[in-house]
Order: structure tokens, then sequence, then C-alpha cells
């Protein structure tokens, strides 16, 4: 099949984020209305550099839902790099960073602006849920990658960009370069082999304890 | 390992219950001990067997059946019940949920975890044989088998079966272990599932025999290809399917004509 990224990999990435978002909303209830509030909302976020599609839907009770597959009429569609997606996110004024960007929109703008400002205002903390959705290795270096690109702003863009990709693309992950898939069959045969000699070595013992009619 | 079985003749009356081979009704016997046996421990080895990223390819496979409020979903299969009790979310007091098994202690665990979850109202629990699904005709907008196909006698009847219940237009969704794509993932993944996966069956859930069953009927499962052709054959229409994780899994779609 035609596909450039890994469904899981994807789906692992938002589960995070979504938890992230939604924790820091129940921790602040006026956000969280004013989110209810935007009504029936459809986000469709075309990145074309990594070629991935991410739609968030508010949920009427004040809550955010990311998917990478979704058959709702989008009220807003974004296209663009993710650079130009990692700006508008970082952006004071999401408004004069969207006229100003190379992002294409379709449909209303006002409820997207509106998603920035609710979620960057409030203290979200993404790396306990990404480390809890993608694991210790992939969710604390993603996690990183995004407190370095809002601390620093564009010079960790890139950085970040490369994380994202590496994570989400088949070709980073899932047809990794060929050493280290070898490591990693080399890491499961030899927790094979521990798991045949311990095998074994329980048969001897339970051997020794029937003998001594245990 | 994995080509013991391919040679062997195939009498009419014995089918394969992972790789050694058993009378058609004997299986479906032997399927249920299996369950029975893990029911309790299930979600715990779940997680373990999948370091919880089965979560991830369900939540995909979730998204990809677009349920609405309102409509009527049955999880065949549904084990303990964690794909039923987030459609009972989606479809909301207006729809309904059928978590289906053909297996009381999986059911048992099902209910009892729903009832812990206040998740009850709008799901039921039937205990069914997926080869003979009891529900009326057209009567379902979505059917979804999460690792459960693998474990059917007459895989062809039960997706015959899911084509009847559905309605026209709506979708079925197999989510099942499949072909990975690079032979030096399948080489570990085979260690995996035929050494490391049995070895802590015996540990966590005492019970080495049954997982490794689940290894072996994870090989005998028909490869992404053949999947697609079966759910052709027994009718439905624009099927389609994602690998996640590098085709260890993958999910099928199709559409009742
Ligand atoms: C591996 S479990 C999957 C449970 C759940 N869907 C999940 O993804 O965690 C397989 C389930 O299939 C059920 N099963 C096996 N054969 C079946 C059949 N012929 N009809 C219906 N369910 C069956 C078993 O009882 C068991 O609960």
């Amino acid at each position: 099949m035609n596909q450039t990224h890994d469904p899981a990999a994807l789906s692992g990435l938002l589960a995070g984020l979504e938890a992230a978002i939604n924790r820091a909303l129940a921790l602040a209830p006026a956000a969280s209305r004013e989110l209810g509030d935007l009504g029936n909302v459809v986000l469709a976020i075309e990145c074309t550099a990594p070629e991935v599609t991410v739609f968030i839907r508010v949920a009427p009770q004040g809550t955010l839902q990311l998917m990478g597959y979704c058959e709702d009429k989008a009220t807003t569609r974004v296209r663009g790099t993710l650079e130009d997606f990692i700006a508008l996110a970082m952006s004071d004024d999401p408004a004069a960073t969207l006229i100003n960007s190379e992002l294409e929109i379709v449909g209303n703008t006002a409820p997207l602006v509106a998603i920035q400002q609710i979620v960057t205002r409030m203290d979200v903390d993404w790396e306990a849920p990404l480390v809890e959705k993608l694991g210790d290795v992939a969710g604390h270096q993603l996690a990183e990658a995004m407190r370095a690109t809002f601390a620093w702003g564009s010079n960790a863009v890139t950085s970040l960009r490369r994380q994202l990709s590496e994570y989400i693309l088949e070709e980073g992950r899932l047809s990794p370069p060929k050493a280290e898939l070898e490591h990693f069959f080399e890491q499961v045969q030899a927790v094979g082999h521990r798991v045949d000699r311990l095998q074994s070595r329980i048969e001897r013992l339970k051997r020794r304890l029937d003998k001594a009619g245990v | 390992m994995t080509d013991q079985d391919k040679d062997t003749p195939t009498g009419d009356d014995t089918t394969d219950f992972g790789f050694s081979r058993v009378k058609r009704d004997q299986k479906v016997n032997m399927v249920r001990g299996v369950f029975d046996s893990v029911a309790a421990r299930y979600d715990l080895m779940n997680d373990l067997m999948s370091a919880g990223i089965h979560r991830l390819w369900k939540r995909f496979t979730i998204e990809l059946s677009a349920v609405r409020p309102g409509q009527v979903v049955v999880d065949i299969a549904g084990g303990t019940g964690d794909i039923a009790e987030r459609f009972s979310r989606i479809v909301g007091p207006d729809g309904q949920v059928v978590l289906a098994d053909i297996n009381a202690a999986m059911l048992g665990v099902g209910r009892d975890r729903l009832i812990d979850r206040g998740a009850l109202g709008n799901i039921d629990l039937v205990q069914c044989d997926a080869q003979a699904l009891p529900f009326p005709d057209n009567s379902v907008d979505c059917i979804t088998i999460a690792f459960g196909l693998r474990n059917v006698t007459d895989k062809d009847a039960a997706l015959r079966s899911m084509e009847r219940v559905l309605k026209p237009g709506g979708r079925l969704l197999v989510l099942e272990f499949s072909k990975p794509t690079n032979p030096l993932l399948e080489q570990a993944y085979d260690t995996y599932s035929f050494r490391i996966l049995p070895f802590m069956g015996r540990v966590v859930a005492n019970d080495a025999d049954s997982y490794r069953y689940l290894a072996e009927s994870i090989r005998k499962h028909p490869d992404q290809d053949t999947l697609l052709g079966m759910m052709e054959d027994a009718g439905f229409v624009d099927c389609q399917y994602h690998n996640m994780t590098g085709g260890i899994v993958a999910v099928h779609r199709g559409i009742k004509a």
C-alpha cells in the first residue's frame, strides 16, 4: 500500500499530545469551557513535509481529539510544512502569523486561532503523557525537542522536525538502518537464549524437587 | 518451524490448532479452553505481549471505522471489552454496542471491567460464534474483530456471516497479526513469539501452552493480500489494508455493497 508513515506510530504521537492537552484542560475549566463553546469544529492539518495529515476535533465537553484519520468534513483545512505549523503553534499573534506565513488555508480561520490561543495559554506538561504512550526513549526525546523549540524558537525547529519525521516515517522507524535492525535482532536472539537457559534451569530444579519429594 | 504444517494433507474433517491438526469440531472447544485459561490474566498479558502498542493499533482501527453517534456496532471476539468500551462512548446513548465472544469467561471479565468503568449503559454482551452471528440481516453499521479472526475455524463462513448482518454501506474492520514486511523483523518476531512469549506466558499467566498456541495461530493466519482476497470473496467491496508496526499487524477494511 502506498503509505509514507506508520499509522500506529502516528497514533502513539497523537495519543500522547492529546492526553497532554486534555490533562491541562482538566485543570483549566475556563479554557475548557471556551473550547466547548466553539461548537462542532474539525481542523485538518495537512503537513507536506513530512507528508502527514492530522485532524483536530473539538469535543462538546471541551476537550480535544487528535486523529490520524477522520471522515468528518473539516471546518478548516491548513496546508504547509512542519516549520510553518511550528511557527504558528508558537506565535504570540497567530492571526498575523497565518497571514504572513506560507500556509494555505481553506475555510474559517477563527476556530484555528482560538484553539491555538487556548492551548498556548495553558501550562502543558508534554513529557509524561508522551513517555506513557511512546515509551521512555522516543517519548523523552520528542518532549525534549518540543521543549527546546518552545524555549529557543527557530534554532531548535530543525531538531524537532528531524525527531518527528524519524518517529512517524516508515523510512526512519520501520525500515531502520540495517545495523540498527541487526542489533535489535541480536538482542532478541540473546533474550531468546537466556529464556531457553532459564527454562532448562527451572526444569532441572523441578526434577530435583520432585526427586526430593517436596 | 513455520512450514511444517503447509505440506500436511488436509482431510475435510481436520483443521489447524496452532501447528497441531485437530478435528474440526474439537477446535472450537480447544480454542475455548485456551481462552478460558488465560481470560483472567488476559489484559495484563496483552500489555506485556505488545508493550501497550496494541492500544495504538486499536486506536487507529477505531478511527478507520468512522463510527458516529447513534450507530450500531458489534465487536466480535471482543474479549475483555476494551474496544466495545471505546465505541460505547462514540455511539452515545442513542447508539448501541454489542460485545460478542464465544467464550463466557472472557465475557465475564469484560462485564466486570465495563461495570467498573461505568460503561455498560449501551453495551450488550452476547455469547456467540463468529461463524454464525445471531443478528438479523442488514442490521449493523460497523463490525470490528480484533485479534479474533485467526482463532475462527472457518474464516470464510465468518466473513460471510459478518457481511450478512451489516447494513449496505456498513463496514468491517479486521485487526490481525500479519506478515512483517521486513525479513529480519520477521525472524526477530518469530523468536519473540515462539520462545520469549511462551516463557512469559509461563511466568505471568502460568500457562505457556496457551501462549504457544497464540504464537502459532498468528503464523497460521493469512497474510495481507490473502485476507484481502477472502474479504472480496465474501462480498465486501472497496477492500483495503494498512500495515502497522512493520506489518506485524494489519488492519483490513471492507464495505458491504
Ligand atoms: C486474542 S483474543 C482478542 C480479544 C480482543 N478483541 C482484543 O483485541 O484484545 C481472541 C478472542 O476471540 C474469541 N474467539 C475465538 N474463537 C471465536 C469464535 N469462533 N467466535 C467468536 N469469538 C471467538 C476468544 O474467546 C477470545 O476472546
